[in-house]
C-alpha cells in the first residue's frame, strides 16, 4: 500500500468488530444464563394453561338410599386467556352463537386475571357444543368445559331442606378465602347445601394443557383428577316427603290458601322424616344462574317462597300450646287430674271464652285437653302465673333454636314479663297471662318447635336434637361423620304427668277436636289442634300429632297460614301424612310404588 | 494456477461462512416445520439450500475474474441500482407495510438487498483515489450526495433498516478512506442535533418501534410483542437450549417471523447460550477475516470493498441480534446467512466471494 498512514483506521475497524461481537455475546449470556430462569418461567406462562375440572358435589340420598339430589353433566363455554388479545371476530361470533351481548363478553374478559378459563356461558345445549367442536378454526381460544350441574330430581319438593347452589359472591369469597374457596366456585347458599358445603364440595382437579399462540390446546401435560364431594345420607324418607308435599298441595288447593309448613320427625331419635314449606321454589333454577324473570316471580310472591317456613316461620302456637300449659299445671300441682272446672262460656275473672262462645260445662283435665277448652286453660294460666308458664315453656325448649342442621332457624318467643318490659315498657297484666296460656299473645313458635313439643310428650319427656343427616360418606365408602340421636334435655316432670297429658292428647282423636277426621284410623294417634289468631288476616290452622300412641315413632306438626280452624285446615293434612308414615296409603295408591322408586 | 488459488484461499472465512449457512438450514427447518403442511414441510429449507448451492457456484465462477475489473463498472452499476430501486417503487408489491419486492418469473427479488453490495462497489470506485482527501465539508458533499440518492429511495419504500445499512457502509468506508476525524465528529454532532427533526419524518409505526424499544411494555400485545416474545424465547433457552424442534416459543407460534428477522431467537431458544455464542463467534471469524483482507488488499479499491462489506455484515449482525435481544430497536434487517430470504443470502454470499477474490489477489501474490 502506498499510504501506511491510514493503516490505523483498519485496526480501529477490527477493534470495533470485536467489540460488537463481545457486546452481543455478553447480552445473550445475560439473558440466557443470568436471567434464564425468569424467562423460562415466562415461556411456561405463555404455553401452559390450567383448565380446572370441577369436582362433582356429593349426592343426597334418602334414608332408604333413594336418590334425591345429584349432578348432571353441563357444558360451559369458556375463553382461554391468551398472550395475544382475543380477536374481535371470535367475540362477535361467540356473542351470536350464545346470545350473550358483546359488551358482556368484553366485561368478563377485562375483569379476568390469571390463566384459568374465562367462563362465558354455563350449561349450554349440546347443539352449541357440537358447533364449536366442529368449527374449531372459527373459535380459537374457545374451550368447552364439562362441569357437573346440580340436579334436584324432586324439583321444588323438599327444596327448602336441600337448599340450592350458586356462584360464590364477593362477600362470601372475602369471608371464606382461607378455606380454599376461589372466585367462580359454586357454593351452597341455602339449606343442607349451605350447612354441609364443606363436605359436599370435594376437591377440584384440572388439566395442564400446552396451548399454541391462538389458544389451541396442543397436548395435555398433566391431569389431576377431581375428588368428588362426600354424599349425604339423609333422615328424610322420600316417599313420606312426597306424600306430605302432595297432602299439603291438595289441601291448599282445596281451601284456597297459599302458605303452609309441615314437619315430620321421629321423637325417639330426632330424625326429620319430611319437611315441607309452601310456597316453594325450584332449586334447579339457581344451578346455572337464575333468570331475571324467574327471580322476579319468586321475589314478588307475597308468601315468600324462599323462606323455609318450617324453621323460620314464627306463628302464635294457639291451642297447641295447651300441651305446655297443661303439663305445667299438673307438674306444678296447680290442678289435680280429677278436678272439674266449669265452663260457662267465659272465664269468671276476665270475660274470655271459646272461639264461638260455646259453653262446655264441667270438664276434667283430659276432657279439657280433648275439647281444647279455653276457659279451663285460662284458669290454669291464672293459677300458674306467667312466670311458671315461662319456666315450663322454656323447659320444652321454646324461645330458642332447636339446633337443626339448617340455616336461618328462628328462635320463636316465650311470653314473659321481661320481654314486655323491654319492648313495650309496660307491666304485665293478667289478661296477657290468659292469652299466653292458650298460645296467643306474645308466644311464637316455629312449626319445628311445635313438633318438638309434641315429640317430647311422645318420648316421655326426652328431647332429641332434630337432624336431617344420618351419615356423610365419601364415594369410596369411607364414613366421614355419623349422626347418633343426641339427647338435648328431659322434662323435669313426673311420668305420671306425662301419661295424663298423653291421655288427653289421645282423646283429641277419640272424641275431641280431631275425632271426626280420625274416625276409624287404624293406628292410635295422639293429637292437638290449634287455631292461631292472626292480626293480618284469617287465623292460622295448626295440628300436631304423634303415633302409634303406645310406641310413638312419628311426630307431625302442620300449619296452614290463614287456613282458619286447625281442625278443618291442618288436620286433614296431618292425617294424610300419618297415613303415609304408617304405610296406610299403599292400597289406595297401588300403582304408586313404582312411582316412588322411579329414580334408582 | 488452480493449485495456487487453492493454496491462497481463505479457509477460515470459507469454513465460518459455510458453518453459518449449515446452521441456518437446520434452524430454518426447525422454525418452519410445525406450521407447514407435511408435504411442504421442508419447502423453506430446500429453497434456501438450493439457492445457497447456486450462489456458491456463482461465487466460484466469479473467482475467475479479478475484482479490480469491478472498478470500471462502478458508475454503470450505480445507475442500474437507481433504476432497480425506482422499479420497486413503480411495479413492486408490498408486504408488511413496505414496498420491497419485484417479481421476476417465480422469484421475488428484494432489490434493496442487492443494492447494498452495489453501493459498496460504486462507492469504492468513487473513493478509490481520495485517500486522505476528505478533509472538509466541501470534500464530503459529493460523496454524501452519491450515497444520498439511493439512500432516500430505499428510505421511501420504506425500508429504514436498509437505509441505515447504507449509512453504516458509508461511514465505514469514508473512515477507512481517511476522513478527517474532526469532520466525522462534526457529522455525528449534527446528526444528533437533527434527531428531533428526523423524528417528524418517521412514520407512526417507526416512532412506535423506538418507543417500544425504550420500554416494550408500552404496548405488550402490539409493537412490543415481538421484543418481549423474542427475549422470552432467547432467555428461556438458558445455557443448553431446549433442543432442536423443542422451542416452545417458536414451535407454538408465540414468536412470529421466526425463520426470517427473528431467527436468532430460535437459535437462542433451541440451542441455548452455547449455540448462540458459537454462532456469534462464527460471525466474529467472518468479520475478523474481512478486516484482515481489507488490511492486506493489494489496492485501495480492494481495501474499500472489503471495508464496506465488513461494515455491512457487522452492522447487520449488531442490529439484528441487538433487536432480538432487546438492545436495539426493531428494524427489519435480516441476520446474514441465517435469515430465510434468497435475496439476502445471494447478496451475502456474493459479498464473501468478493472478499475471497480480494484475498486471492492480495499484494504478496506473485503471478
Amino acid at each position: 500500500m502506498e499510504n501506511e498512514e491510514y493503516e490505523g483506521r483498519i485496526k480501529a475497524l477490527g477493534i470495533m468488530v470485536v467489540m460488537v461481537i463481545a457486546i452481543l455475546i455478553a447480552r445473550v449470556g445475560y439473558l440466557q444464563v443470568f436471567d434464564g430462569e425468569y424467562y423460562a418461567s415466562l415461556a411456561d406462562g405463555n404455553r401452559i394453561r390450567i383448565i380446572p375440572s370441577m369436582a362433582p358435589r356429593g349426592t343426597f340420598y334418602d334414608r332408604n338410599g333413594a336418590l334425591l339430589v345429584t349432578n348432571r353433566p353441563g357444558f360451559t363455554v369458556s375463553l382461554l386467556p391468551l398472550t395475544a388479545p382475543v380477536s374481535e371476530d371470535v367475540i362477535e361470533r361467540l356473542s351470536q352463537l350464545l346470545h350473550v351481548p358483546v359488551e358482556d363478553i368484553h366485561a368478563k374478559v377485562d375483569a379476568h386475571s390469571g390463566f384459568d378459563p374465562i367462563r362465558i356461558k354455563q350449561d349450554v345445549t349440546s347443539d352449541i357444543v357440537s358447533i364449536i367442536e366442529e368449527q374449531k378454526n372459527l373459535y380459537p381460544g374457545v374451550v368447552i368445559e364439562v362441569q357437573p350441574i346440580r340436579n334436584y330430581i324432586l324439583k321444588q319438593e323438599a327444596a327448602h331442606t336441600f337448599g340450592y347452589v350458586s356462584e360464590i359472591s364477593d362477600e362470601e369469597l372475602e369471608r371464606r378465602k382461607d378455606e380454599g374457596y376461589k372466585s367462580g366456585d359454586i357454593i351452597g347458599k341455602f339449606g343442607l347445601e349451605k350447612i354441609y358445603d364443606h363436605e359436599l364440595r370435594g376437591e377440584n382437579g384440572g388439566e395442564q394443557v400446552e396451548v399454541d399462540v391462538s389458544g389451541k390446546p396442543v397436548q395435555i401435560l398433566g391431569i389431576k383428577e377431581p375428588v368428588p364431594g362426600a354424599d349425604l345420607y339423609l333422615t328424610i324418607d322420600k316417599n313420606l316427603q312426597m306424600a306430605a308435599e302432595q297432602a299439603v298441595d291438595d289441601q291448599l288447593a282445596m281451601i284456597h290458601a297459599s302458605a303452609a309448613a309441615a314437619v315430620v320427625l321421629n321423637p325417639q331419635t330426632g330424625e326429620v322424616l319430611a319437611m315441607v314449606s309452601r310456597p316453594a321454589f325450584d332449586p334447579n333454577l339457581f344451578a346455572h344462574g337464575i333468570s331475571t324473570k324467574d327471580w322476579n316471580e319468586i321475589n314478588n310472591n307475597p308468601y315468600h317462597p324462599m323462606d323455609n317456613k318450617a324453621i323460620t316461620g314464627e306463628y302464635p302456637p294457639g291451642s297447641t300450646f295447651k300441651i305446655v300449659t297443661g303439663t305445667a299445671a299438673l307438674a306444678a300441682g296447680k290442678v289435680s287430674p280429677e278436678e272439674k272446672i266449669f265452663d260457662s262460656g267465659h272465664h269468671w275473672i276476665i270475660p274470655k271464652g271459646n272461639a264461638d262462645g260455646e259453653a262446655l260445662g264441667w270438664l276434667n283435665f283430659t276432657e279439657a285437653m280433648a275439647h281444647s277448652d279455653n276457659v279451663y286453660f285460662y284458669e290454669m294460666g291464672n293459677r300458674l302465673g306467667i312466670d311458671n308458664l315461662e319456666h315450663y315453656a322454656r323447659m320444652f325448649g321454646l324461645g330458642k333454636v332447636t339446633g337443626i342442621d339448617l340455616p336461618y332457624e328462628a328462635d320463636g318467643l316465650v311470653a314473659n314479663r321481661a320481654y314486655k318490659r323491654k319492648v313495650f315498657d309496660d307491666d304485665w297484666y293478667l289478661s296477657e297471662t290468659f292469652d299466653a296460656a292458650i298460645g296467643q299473645g306474645f308466644n311464637l313458635v316455629t312449626p319445628l318447635q311445635a313438633a318438638m313439643v309434641m315429640g317430647e310428650i311422645a318420648a316421655n319427656g326426652k328431647c332429641y336434637k332434630p337432624h336431617l343427616v344420618n351419615r356423610i360418606m365419601t364415594q369410596d365408602g369411607k364414613i366421614i361423620k355419623e349422626f347418633q340421636p343426641e339427647l338435648l334435655s328431659e322434662l323435669d316432670v313426673s311420668q305420671n304427668v306425662i301419661n295424663l297429658v298423653q291421655t288427653g292428647l289421645h282423646d283429641v282423636t277419640k272424641y275431641g277436636t280431631a275425632a271426626r277426621i280420625f274416625a276409624g284410623f287404624p293406628v292410635e294417634i295422639a293429637g292437638k289442634t290449634g287455631t292461631a289468631e292472626n292480626s293480618q288476616g284469617r287465623d292460622h290452622g295448626w295440628f300436631v300429632a304423634y303415633g302409634p300412641f303406645d310406641n310413638p315413632t312419628v311426630v307431625v306438626a302442620v300449619i296452614v297460614e290463614q287456613g282458619g280452624y286447625g281442625a278443618t285446615s291442618a288436620v286433614p293434612i296431618g292425617r294424610k301424612i300419618l297415613e303415609a308414615a304408617f304405610g296406610l296409603n299403599q292400597p289406595a295408591a297401588a300403582p304408586a310404588p313404582a312411582n316412588g322408586q322411579a329414580a334408582p | 494456477m488452480t493449485k495456487r488459488i487453492f493454496r491462497r484461499m481463505d479457509f477460515a472465512l470459507i469454513a465460518a461462512t459455510v458453518g453459518i449457512i449449515i446452521m441456518s438450514l437446520i434452524i430454518i427447518g426447525s422454525a418452519t416445520h410445525i406450521n407447514t403442511p407435511s408435504q411442504e414441510r421442508y419447502w423453506f429449507v430446500q429453497r434456501q439450500g438450493l439457492f445457497a448451492i447456486i450462489d456458491v457456484a456463482l461465487a466460484v465462477f466469479f473467482m475467475n475474474f479479478d475484482y479490480k475489473m469491478l472498478q470500471g463498472y462502478g458508475n454503470k452499476l450505480y445507475i442500474f441500482n437507481l433504476v432497480m430501486l425506482l422499479a420497486v417503487m413503480l411495479v413492486g408489491h408490498s408486504a408488511l407495510g413496505a414496498q420491497r419486492w419485484i417479481s421476476i418469473g417465480p422469484i421475488n427479488i428484494q432489490p434493496s438487498e442487492f443494492s447494498k453490495l452495489i453501493m459498496i462497489i460504486s462507492l469504492a470506485g468513487l473513493l478509490e483515489d481520495r485517500l486522505g482527501k476528505i478533509n472538509t465539508v466541501h470534500d464530503l458533499l459529493p460523496i454524501a450526495a452519491y450515497v444520498g440518492v439511493p439512500f432516500l429511495l430505499v428510505l421511501k419504500q420504506p425500508d429504514l433498516g436498509t437505509s441505515l445499512v447504507f449509512m453504516a457502509i458509508f461511514f465505514g468506508m469514508v473512515f477507512v478512506c481517511g476522513i478527517r476525524l474532526k469532520l466525522l465528529g462534526g457529522i455525528f454532532l449534527a446528526g444528533i442535533a437533527c434527531c428531533p427533526i428526523l423524528w417528524h419524518f418517521l412514520k407512526d409505526y417507526q416512532k412506535m418501534r423506538i418507543m417500544v424499544f425504550m420500554d416494550p411494555n408500552v404496548d405488550p400485545l402490539g409493537s412490543g410483542y415481538h421484543i418481549i416474545q423474542s427475549k422470552i424465547a432467547i432467555g428461556s433457552g438458558m445455557l443448553f437450549g431446549k433442543g432442536l424442534f423443542g422451542g416452545t416459543q417458536s414451535q407454538l407460534n408465540f414468536l412470529p417471523e421466526n425463520h426470517t428477522d427473528f431467527i436468532f431467537a430460535v437459535v437462542g431458544e433451541e440451542l441455548g447460550f452455547i449455540g448462540a455464542a458459537v454462532l456469534l463467534l462464527l460471525y466474529l471469524v467472518v468479520l475478523w477475516r474481512g478486516v484482515q483482507i481489507a488490511k492486506d488488499a493489494s489496492d485501495m479499491f480492494g481495501r474499500l470493498l472489503a471495508t464496506g462489506i465488513t461494515s455491512m455484515l457487522a452492522f447487520h449482525v449488531l442490529v439484528n441480534v441487538g433487536m432480538t435481544t432487546g438492545i436495539m430497536p426493531v428494524t427489519g434487517i435480516p441476520l446474514p446467512f441465517m435469515s430465510y430470504g434468497v435475496s439476502s443470502l445471494t447478496t451475502n454470499i456474493l459479498a464473501i466471494a468478493v472478499l475471497l477474490n480480494i484475498q486471492l489477489r492480495k499484494q504478496k501474490l506473485l503471478f
